[in-house]
């Protein structure tokens, strides 16, 4: 698995995109996963009586979703030091998010680089938000 | 008497740690639902080739290891390890209900982490209250933001990450019916297609460029069936306008204002006017576009009233 | 046959190609079909003044007529019973070219049969209608613009701005009104009268409208006998004559909400309506005793009185302060108490009313009624009679 070095990476740069179909299975699964049982993550009818349209993705696994997205671009050696993100429209079963994220800035002191990371599905921006990772030296690796 | 003013600073969660140690059949899990391909979180060996001492929880796992789980939903919210430890947050809690803000949702997570998590870690958490926010008017409802600052400690109590938790603490919006679909055919299709696109356009004649709405199949002044459609400055000016009180539609806020807009290109449209009580509302009054998203379907024009003009 | 053989004759014929898939809005045929037959007559569509369809069409009149360019229409009629109505039709525009009430009649029918709602295929579970009516309610139910009273509510304010014309204006139509229901037992407002304090006080329905400038909504039956004037002079009861009786549908026409035309404070249909009254009866405004005047709502009143001649535009407010509707005044009106007062018959009771005036049997009843004027809807292609004592 090939990863970023610091200096590969130019601020401007921007990240390939990627969809991540939003299945119900997806949506119930993340949540368990991140043990948040709430019924508005797994149980419709009840998602429904609380004044939403359907069951929705919980703010845990947004977090997870755009950590693996950075992570996935900086390769294995990058570390996550900051995830900062601000929800907006819900992520509902059967839409689509996709993530796009662009290099905002570079810290050579500690080789940390900031990414703007947008996720959109068909209502709108479901999260908008900053990743900060710091990035392996080109020599090191 | 407690305000909202009074919790700044206050604890609502104390000290608590998690029910599991960081473990890599968790982590795995988590791994797999998120599609998560990382070998960090699953190689021993992969992990050390990045100079990692083993395989490392990704970062952002850290709230899931101090989630109550299932557990939180079958003896309540203050049960077990928390029971007479949260008074901060019953009163908060009480606060909020009384008050009517009955729902919740999470707004924002701003997460700074100290060291990565690796197996047989301990992870602890304590909660204090940063500030509430006055009411605020959302989307959702309204409400107050309550800002918090967890922070998350591991076994030697050192820090290793610290997290701004925003919750939207609301009175539900009444539910609101649709708006009444509009019937949509081969004659006005155009022109609701474009209104999706937040463009207000006018049909105009290929023959003879005379503008009409609304629309409609041929041209009444050269009888062209040809026609293309001409995108609408957005500004004009109040013609007429209703102030509906009864009936009420389910699908709107009353009183609602409906007007008749000229717009500067000529024709005239229905709209409703926003940004404006209906007592400042004035015949000629200087209006400009703005959108109605009036659900994922429909978006609509409607005029506010254009801003500088002296009243 | 009798009375009109001979008196009329097909001139122009126009279709559109025939498919199984036309791929254009019905009333796009429509238009197509109707503007090719008035070119074959070697006509222009303003020539046109009066439509026949069938009932089962989706293209009313007045979209057909705002599209293709026709203006001033005096004849509209429909016929019932799917294809029963074709020959039909022609007869409807044979006895109005031979009677006069129109000189260019077209007839025209025009749908998607196949590609859009198949009669063959039953009628459950039909598509949602996208006929050229529901797709002008697209233009006001969105925003919420959908009673009668809202749509009328939008020409009264711009009547207000340029006519100076307030809410109390509008409420001494809703005082006299329910002052003759009063004294009309039939009346659902017998013997309960209002004062103009008592109709600012009422609440807002759509403003500028308050609850007492809106009628009634009734349940209820009226119905006519029309038998020629020889006869009637055989029957029990002195025969209120057909002096005039004539429809209008003006340049730009919508469905209760034209509000595209220049200007918005008259009603352009119901003067097309009161000019052929007058032509057809030989009589004008100042021969009129009495007006039935249609008042679903109180401020359409006020340029029904300038559009028919009793005052000039604007100064319907005044002749109304004047006392000019009551009883002892110039025109005594809605003596039955209108359907603000009387019942909403969609004005049926208003013509039964203005028979009981030529009569002398209205509980209302006015010195020396002769002539009576009596007009229709407001706000939508609309009609209106002269009915007369016999001479
Ligand atoms: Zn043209």
């Amino acid at each position: 698995m090939n990863g970023r070095t610091y200096e590969e990476v130019a601020t401007g740069e921007e990240l390939p995109p990627l969809p991540i179909p939003l299945t119900r299975t997806l949506i119930v699964a993340t949540a368990i996963a991140s043990r948040d049982y709430q019924d508005v993550h797994h149980d419709p009818g009840l998602a429904v009586e609380r004044g939403s349209t359907d069951i929705f993705m919980n703010i845990l696994t947004t977090n997870g979703l755009v950590d693996r997205y950075v992570t996935e671009w900086a390769g294995p050696a990058a570390v996550v030091t900051a995830i900062r993100i601000r929800l907006g429209v819900p992520n509902y079963p059967g839409d689509t998010m996709t993530l796009t994220g662009t290099v905002t800035a570079k810290h050579d002191e500690d080789r940390r680089v900031e990414i703007a990371v947008r996720g959109e599905n068909g209502l709108g921006a479901h999260v908008t938000g900053t990743v900060a990772v710091r990035l392996p030296a080109k020599d090191a690796t | 008497m407690t305000s909202y003013e009074d919790f700044a600073g206050r604890e609502i969660l104390p000290l608590w740690e998690g029910p599991d140690p960081v473990n890599v059949p968790m982590i795995r899990h988590w791994a797999e639902a998120m599609g998560d391909r990382n070998p960090i979180y699953r190689d021993d060996a992969a992990a050390r080739a990045t100079g990692r001492p083993g395989i490392v929880a990704p970062a952002s796992m850290m709230q899931a290891w101090t989630m109550r789980g299932y557990a939180a939903t079958v003896e309540g919210p203050d049960a077990g390890a928390r029971a007479g430890a949260a008074a901060g947050a019953r009163e908060l809690d009480g606060l909020l209900e009384k008050d009517g803000y009955t729902s919740v949702v999470a707004t924002d997570s701003e997460f700074e982490f100290h060291r990565e998590l690796v197996a047989g870690d301990r992870v602890s958490v304590r909660e204090v209250v940063e500030s509430i926010s006055p009411e605020k008017s959302t989307a959702l409802g309204t409400g107050r933001f309550v800002t918090t600052v967890r922070t998350y400690t591991d076994q030697d109590g050192e820090v290793v990450a610290v997290q701004r938790w925003r919750l939207l603490r609301f009175r539900p919006k009444e539910a609101r019916a649709p708006r009444p679909r509009p019937a949509v055919n081969r004659d006005n299709a155009f022109w609701f297609e474009a209104a999706r696109e937040h463009r207000l356009v006018i049909q105009r004649c290929a023959g003879c460029g005379t503008l009409r709405h609304p629309p409609g199949p041929c041209c009444p002044h050269c009888g062209s069936f040809d026609w293309d459609a001409a995108e609408a400055s957005g500004r004009g000016q109040v013609y007429s306008f209703v102030v509906n009180h009864h009936p009420r539609h389910p699908a709107f806020e009353y009183p609602l204002i409906v007007a008749v807009v000229e717009l500067d290109e000529g024709t005239r449209l229905v709209t409703n006017l926003v940004g404006v009580e209906p007592g400042e509302v004035e015949i000629g009054m200087p209006v400009v576009l703005d959108w109605l998203d009036a659900d994922p379907d429909l978006s609509l024009p409607v005029f506010r009233p254009q801003s500088g003009i002296a009243a | 046959m009798s009375g009109f053989s001979g008196a009329a004759a097909i001139a122009g014929i126009g279709a559109t190609e025939f498919s199984k898939d036309s791929g254009r809005s019905e009333l796009r045929l429509a238009c197509e079909a109707v503007l090719a037959a008035v070119a074959d007559a070697g006509l222009k569509p303003s020539d046109v003044d009066g439509m026949v369809t069938f009932t089962a069409d989706t293209n009313a009149e007045i979209h057909v007529a705002r599209s293709t360019g026709m203006r001033d229409l005096t004849f509209f009629s429909r016929i019932p019973h799917g294809g029963g109505a074709a020959c039909g039709t022609v007869q409807q525009a044979a006895l109005a070219v031979a009677t006069g009430v129109a000189d260019v009649v077209v007839c025209y029918r025009a749908f998607n049969e196949r590609s859009g709602v198949r009669y063959g295929l039953g009628q459950a579970d039909g598509p949602a209608e996208t006929g050229a009516d529901s797709a002008a309610y697209a233009w006001l139910t969105p925003f919420g613009l959908s009673t009668p009273a809202q749509w009328v509510a939008m020409f009264a304010r711009r009547y207000m701005h340029e006519y100076g014309a307030t809410s109390e204006d509008f409420g001494r139509v809703a005082v006299v009104d329910r002052r003759h229901a009063a004294t009309n037992p039939a009346a659902w407002f017998y013997r309960r009268p209002i004062t103009l304090e008592d109709h600012q006080a009422s609440r807002w329905i759509a403003e500028p409208l308050h609850l007492l400038d809106c009628c009634q909504e009734t349940d209820g039956g009226q119905a006519l006998v029309v038998v020629s004037a020889e006869r009637a002079r055989d029957l029990p009861h002195p025969p209120a004559v057909v002096l005039g009786a004539a429809q209008g549908s003006g340049d730009d026409q919508h469905m209760m909400t034209s509000y595209y035309r220049p200007r918005i404070t008259g009603i352009p249909e119901m003067g097309l309506v009161g000019r052929q009254l007058y032509a057809q009866s030989g009589l004008g405004p100042a021969d009129m005793d009495a007006a039935i005047l249609y008042d679903h709502f109180t401020p359409l009143v006020l340029p029904q009185l300038e559009e028919l001649g009793f005052c000039a535009p604007g100064e319907a407010k005044d002749f109304v302060a004047e006392g000019n509707l009551e009883l002892g005044g110039r025109l005594p009106f809605n003596t039955h108490g209108g359907q603000l007062g009387e019942a909403y018959l969609h004005g049926m009771n208003g013509i039964a009313e203005a028979v009981r005036l030529v009569r002398g049997t209205s509980v209302n009843q006015p010195e020396g009624v002769r002539n009576v004027i009596v007009t229709a809807g407001t706000g939508v292609p609309t009609s209106g009679l002269v009915l007369g004592a016999d001479r």
